[in-house]
């Protein structure tokens, strides 16, 4: 039946090149291979977001006034909206976990290096896209922690010194966090940030299968002295373990949403005093934690104001790592960049731990 | 009678001739010449001296405008001691008893007058003060009771909403305490029985709920000493007014109150249960015939009606309770394991407010007035459990689906990764 289907479709649209490529394609096997399937993960993971995503949309009203009914009503009365939802929430969290991992093995392994500069130019901006989904999602439910949440979050979005003010009532649609936040963070969530993911994902993938899978540095230049390179076919010897991989994750899901399922918590009163412990998701935990350490004035300068331009030098450095790493794009080793990227993991999980605990 | 007379005369002389002398109020405009301040704070008898520096710290008259000579009378330009202290130029020293009344009621009783300064404050404090137990003394010619300075202070004299006044809520008790806590000072005062006055009236108010909650609780609006005595015309609430006084806050108790057949019985009213200056937490143990419960005082035995009414009302009060706490912990379990509540809790919130109401109901002493109460609230409490009965239904069957899943997850990966071995050796 299936071969009638592509023998159907073949004879109209010649797939022959495509069948070509599938048979072709394989993948090299080394012993850093195993940092191949984040890619894969992360990408199974955004599709369970989008699927999750959908199906809330059919319920999920977005106004200050029914926002939080909403979910209330999706968590309560929906069937399977209990699971739904929970998935929804989880499944972000290990998206936003996977594409980090992935981000520094290829970071370590020196992934970025010429030819595969434009890999990691969409790559770094598909991780600052998920940021964006999850800061933006965040809100959504409405909730007291997430309103208070979204109230420090946008007014550290508007510390940047040139244009912040701006850029602060652009996010929150006027001085303070409202209704009118919500529909600005509900379009960036389900219009605004989707459609630029599905082009840098459809690019990403593109640039991935177009340019084949980077080898580390080691096994690159054995490989250039002569020694043949392993590998093994894409389809089906790769596909089949990273659709293993995406069966443990689903399962791995499937029981936090069943066990840990995710709080809805108050509806949020914008008259009501700032809860204690109010924090952002964990992903923005060592950003929040390092402006709360920065003190008030540096050197004359507003402390908040410095970290803000601090953390986008870092972003414009992660955008342009590959022109910045020469001696990768050489083929020789780079422990300058290898130190960077152990600094920056540090960094993260340290203050993103003492964030998590500090009061 | 023979003494009290020529007295009262001349109190009345006093303050006829304080209230007789030309006003030299000059409100919000400082003294031209203090000449007074000058002498006095170079005294080095403190008697003297004192008075003067404190009046020139912190002194609410002295900031709207105020001077020595408004109280005191006397020229305050003039340069040498004689003169300014001349009789004929007002001079009165210090205004003690009666004195200090009229000389104090010469502004405060003055409705224009006080328009200027605090327009909201009352003017009617002299004329309470003639009716307090204070004032009716003093025109006996008792000159060891509180006048003005006694709670207001004479020199450095705050707002009442200065946190740091002697009559602020917070300072209030130990103000009044100051006399009526010292045995030597109320040792000359009897009872109309001849019994000595009580001087444990602070100790015992700083028992209360009320002290806790003015002091520990910050609430300002909690009862202090003049929440029930009143302040300028303080008296004790005579009997059969108790619940009157109490009712001012506790509105709705003192209305079922009337209503009881206690009422009629009751000499002290409500202190008859929760005593007057120690009111402590009340709780449900006071009711019924347990060992700490209050009713037994007067109720024994099963034919009292009393005894059978208190443990009907408590008995409902309990069931009620036990009802919440088993309800309360079936929805919190399922809170816990993620089964949305919202509308169980909002219901179990309902619950307690018929609690509450039914504590409330009980002060009218009759069980068939609390019954009802109870009966609603058990009906509400048995709405949640049947609801939680459904959320733990819910969450057996998510396990269950989530076990199925699992097990079906688990096969497949199982099946894949025999596969990706099967496929692995015909690889090599």
């Amino acid at each position: 039946m299936v071969q009638r289907v592509v023998d159907w479709v073949d004879e109209r649209v010649d797939l022959s090149g495509l069948r070509h490529f599938i048979a072709e394609k394989g993948v090299p096997v080394h012993t850093q291979k195993i940092w191949y399937y984040l890619g894969g993960m992360t990408m199974f993971l955004l599709a369970v977001q989008i699927f999750t995503g959908i199906l809330l949309l059919l319920y999920y009203r977005p106004s200050a006034t029914e926002a939080y009914e909403s979910v209330q009503f999706i968590v309560t009365r929906v069937p399977f909206g209990w699971l739904i939802r929970n998935i929804h929430s989880w499944s972000a969290n290990l998206l936003m976990a996977a594409a980090f991992a992935h981000f520094f093995s290829v970071f370590l392994l020196k992934s970025y290096r010429k030819p595969r500069e434009l890999t990691w130019l969409t790559g770094i901006l598909l991780l600052f896209l998920m940021l964006g989904f999850g800061f933006s999602g965040y809100l959504l439910p409405w909730n007291e922690v997430s309103f208070f949440a979204t109230k420090v979050g946008t007014g550290i979005a508007g510390a940047v010194p040139i244009g912040g003010k701006f850029f602060l009532r652009l996010l929150r649609g006027g001085d303070d966090v409202t209704g009118a936040t919500l529909s600005r963070f509900y379009g960036l969530h389900v219009a605004v940030l989707p459609a630029l993911t599905t082009v840098l994902v459809a690019v990403h993938l593109l640039l991935v299968q177009r340019q084949g899978m980077s080898v580390p540095l080691s096994v690159e230049r054995r490989v250039k002295a002569g020694e043949p390179l392993r590998q093994m076919p894409f389809f089906p010897h790769y596909v089949l373990r990273d659709v293993l991989t995406w069966y443990v994750a689903i399962a791995i899901v499937a029981a936090l949403a069943a066990f840990y399922p995710w709080e809805l918590g108050k509806k949020a009163d914008s008259f009501a005093a700032v809860p204690p412990g109010i924090r952002p998701e964990w992903y923005f935990l060592a950003m929040f934690h390092t402006l709360k350490l920065v003190p008030s004035h540096v050197l004359g300068f507003e402390g908040e104001h410095l970290g803000v331009v601090g953390f986008g030098i870092a972003a414009l450095f992660l955008v342009f790592v590959p022109f910045l790493d020469r001696r990768s794009n050489r083929g020789e080793n780079s422990p300058v960049f290898t130190v960077l990227a152990l600094l920056g993991l540090t960094y993260l999980v340290t203050f993103t731990i003492i964030g998590h605990y500090a009061r | 009678m023979s003494t009290a007379l020529p007295l009262r005369v001349l109190f009345l002389v006093a303050a006829l001739a304080v209230i007789a002398t030309p006003r030299t109020v000059r409100a919000q405009t400082p003294p031209a010449a203090n000449a007074c301040r000058t002498c006095h704070a170079s005294l080095t008898d403190a008697r003297l001296a004192t008075p003067a520096n404190v009046f020139a710290q912190q002194d609410i008259h002295r900031e709207s405008g105020f001077g020595c000579v408004d109280c005191h009378g006397g020229d305050a330009t003039a340069a040498d001691k004689a003169r300014a202290h001349e009789a004929a130029r007002g001079f009165k020293g210090v205004p003690a008893g009666q004195v200090q009344i009229a000389t104090c009621a010469r502004c405060h009783s003055d409705a224009e007058l006080m328009r200027r300064f605090s327009p909201r404050q009352r003017v009617d404090q002299s004329a309470e003060y003639v009716t307090s137990v204070h004032g009716k003394r003093l025109a006996t010619g008792d000159t060891q009771v509180a006048t003005c300075a006694s709670c207001h202070g004479a020199h450095g004299i705050r707002l009442v909403k200065d946190a740091k006044s002697p009559v602020f809520p917070t300072n209030v008790a130990a103000t009044c305490g100051a006399c009526h806590a010292s045995q030597t000072h109320m040792a000359r005062y009897k009872l109309t029985n001849g019994s000595p006055l009580p001087t444990n009236q602070l100790a015992e108010y700083q028992r209360s709920v009320h002290y806790a909650a003015l002091t520990t609780g910050n609430d300002l609006s909690a009862p202090t000493c003049n929440d029930c005595h009143g302040n300028h015309g303080a008296a004790p609430p005579g009997i059969g007014s108790v619940a009157n006084v109490c009712g001012t806050c506790h509105a709705v108790f003192s209305q079922k109150f009337a209503t009881s057949v206690h009422q009629q019985i009751f000499d002290k009213g409500c202190v008859e249960c929760h005593s007057n200056h120690a009111v402590m937490k009340p709780s449900d143990e006071m009711l019924g015939t347990d060992a700490h419960a209050i009713c037994t005082t007067c109720h024994n035995g099963k034919d009292d009606k009393g005894a059978v009414a208190a443990d009907a009302m408590r008995g409902g009060i309990e069931r009620l309770k036990t009802a919440l706490d088993r309800s309360g912990a079936l929805v919190a379990r399922l809170r816990n394991a993620g089964i949305e509540t919202g509308a169980e809790e909002l219901a179990l919130g309902e619950a307690r407010v018929h609690l509450t109401l039914a504590r409330t109901e009980m002060h009218t002493f009759d069980p068939g007035h609390v019954e009802p109460v109870i009966a609603e609230g058990l009906k509400t409490v048995a709405n949640v459990e049947s609801a939680g009965a459904r959320g733990v239904a819910e969450l057996q069957y998510r396990r269950r689906g989530l076990a199925l899943s699992l097990g079906a997850i688990l096969l497949v990966v199982v099946a894949l990764a025999m596969k990706i071995r099967q496929l692995d050796r015909t690889l090599r």
